[in-house]
Parts: structure tokens; C-alpha cells; sequence
């Protein structure tokens, strides 16, 4: 019960941690920012809107966006936040919910091949390239976690013995991890600096460019999405790095929001400070993510047995 | 055994009725169709029942003193014959509708006959007891495939596909007899016995000379070459059979020579595994440089031989380290994934063949749109895509899942075994990657978007017999990915005679995520159904417009302004740069007032290419230098018969 309201305030609110990052950024800027509540307004003025079809586009254009927004729904499920049981678990839902995003991104991709403009297409190859990478990557970091705990489950990392945390006293190659999984996050999510969202030219876009034709109702929920999108994998990163008070303790949640607060914080800052890479730069960035991931597994493998 | 003859006898009859009715070309299609379907149907039930009990059927027909046909059957080669009677039945079902030219009627007899000794060659491979019979119907089964290829012979590309396919099944034939050769020096019998008393170095020199031998015939690399030809050059149905059924004769094989060995060398199973990994990266990569669509689909082929073969090398891998876990795991995805795969990549055949009939040309850069005119065509494709991917919900996921886990097994073990089975995890993932990549660009550009010639807007679904195997195939697909548990099983059945002593353990003690799948795969259908029913109300009370795609204000798109699958595919492949060439042809500006320029990129096989260079052009080199010996003196020739005979009676 306790994880149901907490799955369900964490996805009501995704939209507000969402407009922290905005807020930052604004702050850094030396600006006073739009209202933190801005995504929420934003979300109903679109669902009040009706939508624009391109001519060109087939059926798919008009279900791949609700699948994606599905895939994201279900693989949030199996997170244990703040160390609470997931709603759903097994061995190897970490392998399912990894695939899973993928069948999202297949449709978010031919979504964005069926309105035949070249944009889009662009789009949707970097997209491709950069995401098979980012995923390798992740895959590093499961096989560093696997010598923390033998088992293939979400919910076994990060569930009650601290096994896999950062504050544990043998765990110091996890920082490493936490490092590239930061940085995976920023790929899978289109920040800077792998692309930007901000950007208003279509030909620098990856993400963003994929969605031009999407309006109304329909851009809502690929909004929803990315909201989710980005809570999935800060939620991830938050369940190694949050400090933890002992087995069921109400600080774990306050301390889960506070370092999910944090970590948004600094994809706000992370945004701030830098300029995107070139694209011809973004594979090298995640080649580097890889090799990251792996350096921590070697160690790992050698020492924290 | 009876009803194993009587399906033979079927599928045969549905091979011989053509010659007499040829004449009249429906009626022919409408038997042979029906008998060999009927046949092939019998074999799927007659196997899947058999599967439960785990009897070994022996029989052995003397034909000859030399020639005796022994069959035997267990698990493994019922669960192959599933394999063949299902993409059998669907396969011929289609080709009613597809094979449509009256004027080749003799021809399609002809291909119907050769069709049905091909199924059963096939059967006989699987169940050859003997070296005689396997020879034999291997034999059969290369030869028939063969003619089959060259339906279309008017085509020089096809004579030459197909010679190149003849070619490279009789090399590796060549490799299987010599491993046969060895086995029968040492064992003095021609039957298939258990060899695990001879020595080691030999039994790894019978290993790898028939790996290769079968190797070649699965298309792994670097023996693939002849699948991107063979392929695009034979009718669709018989890619679907070719590539879904007759290259997993090579896997079979492998399985065979491994059991009968008892063979537990730790340095086979990495070869096997990294033979593996680089077939399923570098299998995939070659796939999204393709724009013949059917040519992407065998390479393709390569790409999942290669998943097949990793999981394999786990399994021998967990054999040898004596982890049980790893050992099943491995060996029971790549059981499941042969079945799968012969699954999703007859559906993508027949869906490629549905969409070439129709707009008469192979290349997706001409095509666009489908999915609008051809809406089960494109709809069942995209099935096959999802599943090939890997991913959820469909089948190609829960093979994939399984090999996941046997890699994951791995870690426990040794550095080196630990350093494989890392290998084998991120070629998994990179391997996943990359073909949602090379399957969004085919789906993109191929069905989705606008029409980019005329023949592509032109074009009509195909007839309701080629539609009905793609729909059947493409509900197995998801059968399997939701409901995994069954079919989990009828793959154990198959791993079970692959383990040395026989083992007893209960399913939930391995597979227990089969049933989290299934409910977790109608948890996502459920939510999927809320959010069309939001999306139903949000658009309720509201009128959509339609306007053309944003093109950056530009008011007047055309079709040619769409992204093409090359800039789509282009910088992935620039990543795997060592690994594939390209062959560019640019004819630059060089005047004032430019005339019309072109840009020419293909990328090639390094496999392809060095094996020309290397290996062909030497060869060609040394029996340059033979020539003489072949004069066209008729009377030297008798010569040489004379001296061969003088020099056999000195011997003997």
C-alpha cells in the first residue's frame, strides 16, 4: 500500500521535479523564472486543444505514442522506491524493463519516420545510434551489480539490506557507476549535453525534432512521458545514491525525495553550465560512458568481492 | 512410426501430383497445396504430441548391403521436425497465391515436387541414424534447395546466386564427410554412436571440421556469403523455408556432433561463443547498410545464427565449468531461439515477398507509404520486426531473455569464463540496439511515410493465402512472447538430450519469470487499453485537422525530400568503420554551370571481400597453373584414363 501512494505521488509529481531543473536554470540565467507549477498548465492547456494530423502519417502516428507512454508506465512499476517493495517484480525484470523502453523507442521512432519529413528522419537515426550506445552502457552497469547481488531484479538491488548503495562501506567503485548512469540519464533523456531541449533549430534537434508533428492531446502525453521518462532513471540513480536510515525508517522517504530533488538539481545545473557537444562528439561522450561502467566492474570484480 | 511414414507419404504425394495435373494450373496449386499442408500439419501434431513421452524411436530399412536407411527419433529431432512441418505448412500455403504465373506451369510442378523432397530431405537429416542416411539427405536437401533457388533462371544473377549457394553448401559438405571420414576410421561403424572413448585431439578435430562443415550451411560468418544471395534470388517462400528451416540443419548438426562426443573442452566453447558474437554484431551491422530488402533479411539471418551460436557456447561454456544453470539457460535459448527465429523470419519473408510481388521492385528506397494500401502486409511485418528485435511482449524477447540469463550465469565463474560471458552480454545488448535501429529504418522508410514511386502508391494487398501464414505466424509470435511458459517447456524437452547424464529438475525452479512475463505482458495491455480510452475522451468532442508534415514553413515538400535508409543507417555504420568498407562513387563538380552529379555509397563485406582476395584469387592462381593438364585433346584424355587405370592395378 505504502509503495502505491508512493508510485502514485512520485508520478503526479514528476512534472513539478521536472520545472525544478526550468527553475534552475532560469536561476543561473538571472532570471526569475516561470511558476513551478508551469508543466501542469502546460498539460491542460495542451488536452484542451485538438489535434493536427500530417497528411502523410498512417495509423501508427497515432497509436506510437500512447505505447511508448505504456512502456514507461509499466517499467516505472518495478522501481522500489525509497527501498520500499515494487509493485511488480521478478529475476530479470531489470533485462525486461531495459527492453521494454526499447519497444517504446521503436514506436517513438517510427512515429517519427511516418510523417516523412527529413527532420524527423534525422532525428530519429541519431536517436537510434546514440540510444544503442547509452544502452551497452547500462548493461555495463548491471553486470557491475551483479556482483553485489546474483540476481537480475530491480528490487533485489535496492530493497532493504543496503546492498547496492553508495553509502555502504565496500562499495566504493559504486560512485563510478553512479557517474555513468548519470550520464546515461542524460542521453536517454535529450538533455544537455547531448542534445538540447531548449533548441529552437530542427536540424540540431534529436529528440525534440522527433516530435514536430505531434499536437494537442497527442504532445501532452509525450510530454507525460518524458516527465516519466527522466523520473525512471532519476529514480534509478536516486536508489543507489540515497542515504538510507536503517530498515524502515520514515527518513528513507524524506531522504529518497531530498536526493531525487538533488539529482534534478544537478541535470538543471549539468544544463546550466554547459554547451551541447557537437554530434560528431556524442559518440565519443558515450563510448566514454561504456568504458566508465566498465572500469568500475573491473574493480569491482577485483576488490569488493 | 506410422503416422511419421504416412505424413512422409502425404507430403509426397502433394509433391507428385502436380506432374499429373499440371495442365490445369489452379487445380494443380489447389492439391499440392492442400496435400503438402495437410502432411505438414500431421507432422507439427504427430510431433508435438510425441514430445511428451520420451521414447527413442529406432528403425532401420535395409536397402543395400551398403545402403541402410536408419532413423532415429528423440526430443531434439522432434522438436526440429516441429520447426520444419510449421514453417512447412505456412510456407505452402503462401506460395498458392504467390507462384501465380500460368505460363510457368511445368516450372511450378517442377518447384512443388522439388519443394516436397526438399521438407522431407529435411525431416531424414534430423532423424539420420547413420552416416549413410545423413549424407544422403543432406545431400538431397543442398541439391533440391539448389534448384529451387534458380526458379527464376531466366536471370543471370540468379544462376549466379545460386551457383555461388552450390558453391558453399558443398564446401561444407565437404568438411562434414571429412569429420564423418575421421569418425568412421576411428569407430569402424557407419551408425551414429556415442564417441566419447576416442582421443581428445580427435575428437576436437571431428568438432571443428564439421563445425565449419555446419557452420556454413547455418551462415555464420565469416560462410555467410552465400545467404545475401541465395535469398534475394529464390522465390519468398522459399527464403521463408531457406532461411526460417534449412540453415537451422546447421545448428542441429552442431547439437548432434556435440552430444556425440561428450565432448567438454573449454577452448571449443570460446571459439564457439566469440564464432558466435562477432556473426550476431557484425551479422546486423551488414543489415543496416542493405536497401534490398530481402538481402537485409538474410543478413539478418546471420545476425540471429549468431544469437543461436552464443548461446550455444554458454551452454558448452556451463557444460565444462559444471554450472548447471548456465549450461541450461544457454542451451535452452538457443533451442528456443532456432524456434523462434524460424518463427519471425519466414513472417518477415513473406511479408518482403507480399510487399516485392506488389511493387515490383526489392529496393525500400523506392518504396514509402505501404502501410496505408497494404495494411496486414505492413501490419504483420511489423510484427515480425518487433519480435525480431528482441523485444517484449513478442517472442524473439523471451529466447533473448534466456540467453541473457545463461551469460549472467557466467559471472560466477572463472576470470575467463567471467571475461566471456561480459562478451556475450554486450554483443547481446549492441546486437538489440542495432536491430531496432536497421527495423525502425525498414518499417520507416519502407511502410511508413509517402509513397516514393509509382509502382509503391499503386500497390494492392496481396491475395487472402499469402495474408493467411502471415497473420498465423505473426499470432505464434505473440503467443510466445505472452505466454512463454509452454513453450519454454517443449525447448526443455529439446535440452534434455543435449546433457550428458539426465537430469531431473522442475521447471519452476528456472523459469519462474515465465508466468511474471505473462502477467506482467496483460498488466501492459491493460494500461495500454486506459490510455486509448483517455485518448478517446480527450478527442471526443473535437475535429482533427490535416495538413501536411512541418517542414520548416517550406510549403511544397516532395517525396524525394524524406530520409533515405543510407543517411538513416549512415552513421551507425561509420561507427563499425574497420569492419565494413565502403565503396563510394562521386563525380564532383567541375564546371561553371554544373550538369547533374550522383552519389554512389555501398558498403561491403569485409568477409566477402577477403575471402576473394585472399582465398579465391590464390586458388584461381594455382589452377591457372593446372591448365594444361585441360586441353581439349580428346585423345590425351583417354591417355590419362589409361595411366590411372595402369597405376590402380599396380596398387590393388
Amino acid at each position: 500500500m505504502k509503495s502505491l501512494i508512493l508510485f502514485l505521488t512520485l508520478i503526479v509529481l514528476a512534472p513539478l521535479f521536472s520545472a525544478i531543473m526550468l527553475k534552475i536554470k532560469a536561476f543561473f540565467a538571472g532570471k526569475k523564472g516561470i511558476p513551478l507549477l508551469i508543466n501542469y498548465y502546460t498539460l491542460i492547456k495542451l488536452i484542451q486543444k485538438t489535434s493536427v494530423y500530417s497528411i502523410s502519417t498512417s495509423q501508427i502516428f497515432q497509436v506510437g505514442y500512447l505505447i511508448t507512454l505504456a512502456t514507461t508506465l509499466t517499467s516505472l512499476l518495478f522501481l522500489p522506491f525509497s527501498g520500499l517493495p515494487p509493485l511488480l517484480s521478478f529475476n530479470g525484470d531489470i533485462i525486461f524493463v531495459l527492453y521494454l523502453m526499447s519497444l517504446g523507442k521503436f514506436f517513438t521512432l517510427i512515429s517519427a519516420m511516418d510523417t516523412g519529413s527529413s527532420f524527423e528522419g534525422l532525428g530519429a537515426s541519431r536517436e537510434a545510434f546514440f540510444s544503442f550506445l547509452a544502452e551497452s552502457a547500462f548493461f555495463m552497469v548491471i553486470i557491475s551489480f551483479f556482483w553485489f547481488d546474483e540476481k537480475l531484479s530491480i528490487a533485489s538491488y535496492f530493497m532493504a539490506n543496503n546492498k547496492i548503495n553508495v553509502w555502504n562501506n565496500y562499495n566504493f567503485p559504486l560512485p563510478l557507476v553512479g557517474i555513468s548512469l548519470f550520464l546515461i540519464l542524460l542521453t536517454e533523456n535529450s538533455r544537455v549535453p547531448i542534445d538540447d531541449p531548449a533548441t529552437h533549430l530542427e536540424l540540431t534537434m534529436i529528440h525534440e525534432v522527433m516530435i514536430l508533428d505531434h499536437s494537442g492531446p497527442a504532445l501532452a502525453f509525450i510530454y507525460i512521458n518524458s516527465y516519466l521518462k527522466l523520473l525512471f532513471f532519476s529514480s534509478f540513480l536516486t536508489l543507489l545514491l540515497f542515504p538510507r536510515f536503517g530498515l524502515d525508517n520514515k527518513w528513507n522517504i524524506a531522504s529518497f525525495y531530498i536526493t531525487l530533488i538533488c539529482i534534478y538539481i544537478s541535470i538543471g545545473i549539468t544544463e546550466s553550465i554547459m554547451a551541447r557537444f557537437k554530434l560528431n562528439k556524442v559518440p565519443k561522450f558515450l563510448v566514454i560512458t561504456f568504458s566508465l561502467a566498465t572500469f568500475a566492474t573491473i574493480i569491482i570484480m577485483g576488490f569488493a568481492r | 512410426m506410422g503416422i511419421f511414414k504416412l505424413t512422409i507419404f502425404i507430403i509426397l504425394i502433394g509433391g507428385l501430383i502436380p506432374f499429373a495435373t499440371y495442365k490445369n494450373f489452379s487445380l494443380m496449386k489447389i492439391l499440392s497445396v492442400l496435400f503438402i499442408s495437410l502432411g505438414s500439419l500431421m507432422g507439427v501434431i504427430d510431433s508435438l504430441f510425441k514430445l511428451n513421452n520420451k521414447e527413442i524411436y529406432n528403425v532401420t530399412y535395409k536397402l543395400s548391403d551398403i545402403f541402410i536407411v536408419a532413423l532415429s527419433i528423440n526430443n531434439l529431432t522432434k522438436f526440429f521436425m516441429i520447426i520444419i512441418y510449421l514453417i512447412s505448412f505456412f510456407s505452402v500455403i503462401y506460395s498458392f497465391h504467390y507462384l501465380n504465373d500460368s505460363s510457368k506451369a511445368l516450372r511450378t510442378a517442377l518447384s512443388y515436387f522439388l519443394y516436397s523432397l526438399l521438407i522431407i530431405s529435411m525431416i531424414f537429416v534430423v532423424s539420420a541414424n547413420n552416416i549413410i542416411t545423413f549424407i544422403f539427405s543432406w545431400e538431397v536437401m543442398s541439391l533440391t534447395s539448389y534448384f529451387l533457388v534458380i526458379y527464376n533462371y531466366e536471370d543471370f544473377e540468379t544462376i549466379k546466386s545460386g551457383y555461388i549457394y552450390l558453391i558453399f553448401t558443398h564446401i561444407g559438405a565437404m568438411f562434414i564427410y571429412s569429420a564423418f571420414g575421421i569418425m568412421f576410421a576411428y569407430t569402424n561403424s557407419l551408425n551414429f554412436i556415442n564417441l566419447s572413448l576416442i582421443p581428445l585431439n580427435i575428437k576436437t578435430l571431428i568438432f571443428i571440421l564439421s563445425f565449419i562443415g555446419f557452420a556454413s550451411k547455418a551462415g555464420l560468418f565469416p560462410l555467410h556469403i552465400w545467404l545475401p544471395y541465395a535469398h534475394p534470388a529464390a522465390p519468398s517462400h522459399i527464403s521463408a523455408i531457406m532461411s526460417g528451416v534449412m540453415i537451422k540443419m546447421g545448428i542441429y548438426g552442431i547439437l548432434k556432433i556435440y552430444t556425440m562426443l561428450e565432448f567438454n573442452s573449454i577452448i571449443t566453447g570460446y571459439t564457439v561463443l566469440a564464432f558466435g558474437v562477432i556473426s550476431g554484431v557484425l551479422g546486423v551491422v551488414y543489415a543496416l547498410g542493405q536497401s534490398d530488402l530481402k538481402k537485409l533479411l538474410a543478413y539478418h539471418s546471420v545476425e540471429n545464427i549468431g544469437i543461436i551460436i552464443t548461446g550455444i557456447g554458454i551452454g558448452m561454456i556451463g557444460q565444462y565449468e559444471k554450472n548447471f544453470a548456465m549450461a541450461l539457460f544457454g542451451f535452452t535459448g538457443a533451442i528456443l531461439h532456432t524456434l523462434n527465429h524460424s518463427i519471425f523470419k519466414s513472417l518477415l519473408f513473406f511479408g518482403a515477398g507480399s510487399v516485392i510481388h506488389n511493387t515490383k521492385n526489392r529496393s525500400i528506397e523506392q518504396m514509402g507509404g505501404l502501410l496505408k494500401n497494404m495494411k496486414v502486409s505492413g501490419l504483420t511485418f511489423l510484427v515480425g520486426s518487433l519480435a525480431i528485435t528482441g523485444l517484449p511482449m513478442f517472442n524473439g524477447f523471451i529466447s533473448e531473455l534466456i540467453i541473457y540469463f545463461g551469460s549472467f550465469q557466467g559471472l560466477k565463474q572463472l576470470p575467463l569464463t567471467q571475461f566471456a560471458s561480459i562478451i556475450a552480454i554486450i554483443s547481446l545488448a549492441v546486437v538489440g540496439g542495432l536491430a531496432l535501429a536497421c527495423f525502425t529504418k525498414v518499417i520507416g522508410v519502407a511502410f511508413l511515410g509517402e509513397p516514393r514511386n509509382d509502382n509503391t502508391s499503386n500497390a494492392k494487398e496481396s491475395g487472402i493465402f499469402m495474408l493467411i501464414p502471415m497473420i498465423g505466424l505473426s499470432l505464434i509470435c505473440l503467443t510466445i512472447g505472452v505466454f512463454p511458459k509452454y513453450f519454454i517447456k517443449i525447448a526443455l524437452y529439446g535440452t534434455e538430450t543435449l546433457f550428458l547424464n539426465s537430469i531431473d529438475f522442475h521447471i519452476n525452479d528456472y523459469f519462474n519469470f515465465s508466468t511474471s512475463i505473462t502477467n506482467i505482458s496483460l498488466l501492459f495491455f491493460l494500461i495500454l487499453t486506459i490510455l486509448f480510452t483517455l485518448k478517446y475522451f480527450c478527442y471526443k468532442t473535437k475535429k482533427i485537422h490535416n495538413t501536411s508534415t512541418w517542414s520548416c514553413g517550406f510549403s511544397k515538400p516532395t517525396t524525394r525530400m524524406q530520409y533515405t535508409d543510407f543517411s538513416y543507417a549512415f552513421s551507425i555504420i561509420k561507427f563499425y568503420k574497420p569492419f565494413v568498407l565502403f565503396k563510394s562513387d562521386y563525380k564532383k563538380i567541375d564546371k561553371i554551370f554544373p550538369n547533374k552529379i550522383e552519389y554512389h555509397l555501398e558498403y561491403l563485406d569485409i568477409a566477402e571481400k577477403y575471402i576473394i582476395q585472399n582465398i579465391a584469387k590464390f586458388l584461381d592462381l594455382f589452377f591457372e597453373k593446372l591448365r594444361w593438364i585441360q586441353h581439349g585433346n580428346i585423345h590425351i584424355y583417354i591417355g590419362y584414363i589409361l595411366i590411372v587405370l595402369i597405376i590402380l592395378l599396380l596398387l590393388i
